[in-house]
């Protein structure tokens, strides 16, 4: 007897129901990350103007402008795509792609509850950084191949202002590590069900949030958009929707360290009241983070490049080796932590 | 075979990475208008205005160049101490001197580095 | 029938390998080269190293190639030169490489230290870095001086002299 092949209606359906492509496609994959994407710009703005005594977005819908990042999105979406004539349009075009692409990859790792997880990796950070260190490459490939002044300049401000900011964010984490006995998130959220750990972790958690923020190229470490300098920097020549992707990606890394660092200091899913309400305590923490990265955004000013590096490399560095140190003489001393 | 983990993460990038380059594919096809009769000035690389001259791939800051260096150093440097830190407990004090060792002996290049660099003169 | 999943990746492996030598534009051939490594740590993936693979993409994809690609766009071709042609330069290197993955494809088998126990799919972390710093602390060391060296030798030899 031959087997028929399986008709290929009920396999699509089938596939599309398994719970591992509700989670890849709806929460917390694609879709959620449009929308949380698109949320975001509109948040970042309205906050910011809020600070500086402005009103924001308010003219596209009833609640404060909300709908402005859609309206945005479907402008951009529809204008015609300029690229400079000695522009690479290999790199030019894929480098944005594939920023957002890891920035998205991003979340998948993170647990917002046990059940919404994606990817259980048993190296969870490390992976989550390897994705982040992939970010420079792609900012240097996008500056250069804009082939255009300030692009370029932009690319390698912020290529040397990411690898500085690197290996302090990856040596404030290894304290987490060190509490935990761990890489895996889940494990890590789970051991902090006795105290989160920005207790003991505190001046880790400062110099994590700093670097974090340096990594995203946010302000006050936007020097690689210097918008008054350099236009956009390496963003300048972007048309379209590849400056959307660009603005985009930004935005979900923001999402992602946010979580990241909900995650690993603010203990994750965990929290008051019964277990289904763990999804509830992470967004609310990760939301809690995203306000707070945003609100720097009003209240500094910019770091110069050069005082940038040298604060990256010697201080946050050595503060961060001094974490480690004293989380050591932590554990030594009270191994019941 | 796989650890656990991979293979929804490698699924979830695929879908991620054809969905995103299919929308990008749409968009240059289709939705993005084309200009019939672009004119030169339209192509030309922007500088707010004013014309450019010269290479568009300039000045280099290579006065920061040890940072980057260091940061190649630093990483292998990451990896080692993730893998002494997620074992610290099992390792006790014992396992702690090699990494310490480690540890100190990098920072002396780390000290050239930093010496050099931001100096253009150096360069 | 061997793994598909390893098929795939070692054909990534080897064709970014030949892509990144045989590139015109020597920017292309450093993200080739990087497609290449991503390659290879997919291949440290299908061996259950996965903390292997994480650091391999951060350091030699993350660094190594960011490297390569500031290197290359500062000191570009110039232009108008023709890539040189070595035929019999060639054949040998190709004799010389072959001899090299035959040693190392030898030492990688299981036959080639017996008496040593081979940490199967069950080796974790805790072995990996137990054995690591409570066994090979000197050689542990001794890497460090390398490392040492070569970046105090690469910073001399890049700067310049006062005149």
């Amino acid at each position: 007897m031959v087997d028929l092949p399986p008709d290929p209606i009920q396999m699509t359906i089938a596939m599309i129901t398994s719970p591992l492509f509700l989670k890849v496609a709806i929460f917390p994959g694609l879709t959620s990350i449009g929308i949380i994407a698109a949320i975001l710009t509109w948040l970042d703005r309205k906050i910011t103007a809020r600070v500086q005594l402005r009103i924001g977005p308010q003219y596209v819908s009833p609640f404060g402008g909300i709908l402005q990042s859609f309206a945005d999105l479907i402008k951009l979406a529809f204008k015609e795509l300029i690229i400079p004539e000695k522009a690479d349009r290999f790199f030019f075009i894929l480098a944005p792609v594939f920023g957002l692409v890891l920035g998205a990859g991003l979340i998948a790792l993170i647990p917002f509850s046990p059940e919404t997880l994606i990817s259980n990796v048993e190296v969870g950070l490390p992976v989550f950084l390897a994705f982040v260190t992939l970010s420079p490459t792609l900012v240097l490939l996008a500056g250069w191949s804009a082939n255009s002044k300030y692009p370029f300049i932009g690319g390698l401000r912020s290529l040397f202002q990411q690898t500085g900011y690197e290996i302090p964010l990856w040596l404030s984490s290894i304290g987490v590590v060190m509490l935990a006995g761990s890489f895996n998130l889940t494990k890590i959220v789970q051991a902090q069900s006795t105290g989160w750990f920005i207790l003991p972790q505190l001046l880790g958690a400062i110099i994590f949030l700093v670097t974090s923020v340096a990594e995203q190229e946010r302000i006050p470490f936007d020097l690689p958009e210097a918008e008054p300098e350099i236009i956009m920097g390496w963003q300048a020549e972007y048309p379209g929707f590849l400056f959307l992707a660009a603005q985009g990606a930004g935005f979900v890394k923001l999402y992602a360290f946010s979580a990241l660092f909900a995650t690993i200091y603010l203990g994750g899913y965990l929290g008051p009241g019964p277990q289904f309400l763990g999804l509830f305590w992470s967004l609310f923490k990760t939301t809690i983070m995203i306000v707070l990265v945003i609100l720097l955004r009003g209240a500094f000013g910019r770091v110069r490049l050069d005082q940038l590096l040298k604060y990256g490399w010697t201080l946050l560095l050595g503060l961060a080796i001094i974490n480690i140190a004293i989380t050591y003489f932590l554990i030594e001393g009270f191994p019941a932590i | 075979m796989v650890a656990e983990g991979i293979p929804e993460l490698v699924y979830y990038l695929g879908f991620i990475t054809v969905n995103t380059l299919a929308l990008v594919v749409i968009l240059i096809l289709l939705v993005s208008p084309r200009d019939k009769k672009p004119t030169p000035v339209k192509r030309a690389p922007f500088e707010s205005g004013q014309i450019a001259v010269g290479r568009g791939r300039t000045r280099f800051i290579i006065q920061y160049y040890p940072y980057l260096l260091m940061f190649v150093v630093y990483d292998v440097v990451a990896m080692f101490l993730f893998a002494w830190a997620v074992n610290l407990r099992t390792l006790g004090a014992a396992g702690t001197i090699p990494v310490l060792v480690f540890v100190s002996v990098l920072l002396v290049p780390l000290g050239y580095a930093l010496h050099l660099a931001n100096r253009p003169e150096n360069w | 029938m061997t793994d598909p999943a390893f098929l795939v990746v070692a054909a990534v492996t080897i064709i970014g390998a030949i892509m990144a030598i045989e590139a015109r534009d020597l920017v292309y051939g450093a993200a080739a080269l990087g497609i290449s490594f991503l390659g290879i740590a997919g291949l440290f993936i299908l061996l259950d190293a996965t903390y292997v693979a994480a650091f391999q993409i951060s350091v030699y994809i993350g660094a190594v190639v960011v490297l390569i690609l500031f290197t290359v766009m500062l000191v570009g071709p110039a232009k108008g030169e023709a890539p040189m042609e070595h035929k019999r330069a060639s054949l040998f290197a190709a004799v010389l490489v072959s001899m090299f993955l035959g040693i190392g494809g030898s030492l990688a088998s299981a036959n080639a230290f017996p008496g040593v126990e081979v940490c199967g799919s069950g080796c974790d972390l805790q072995i990996l870095s137990q054995t690591l710093l409570n066994n090979y602390g000197t050689q542990l060391e001794l890497l460090s001086f390398v490392l040492v060296a070569a970046v105090i030798g690469a910073l001399t030899l890049a700067k310049t002299e006062k005149a």
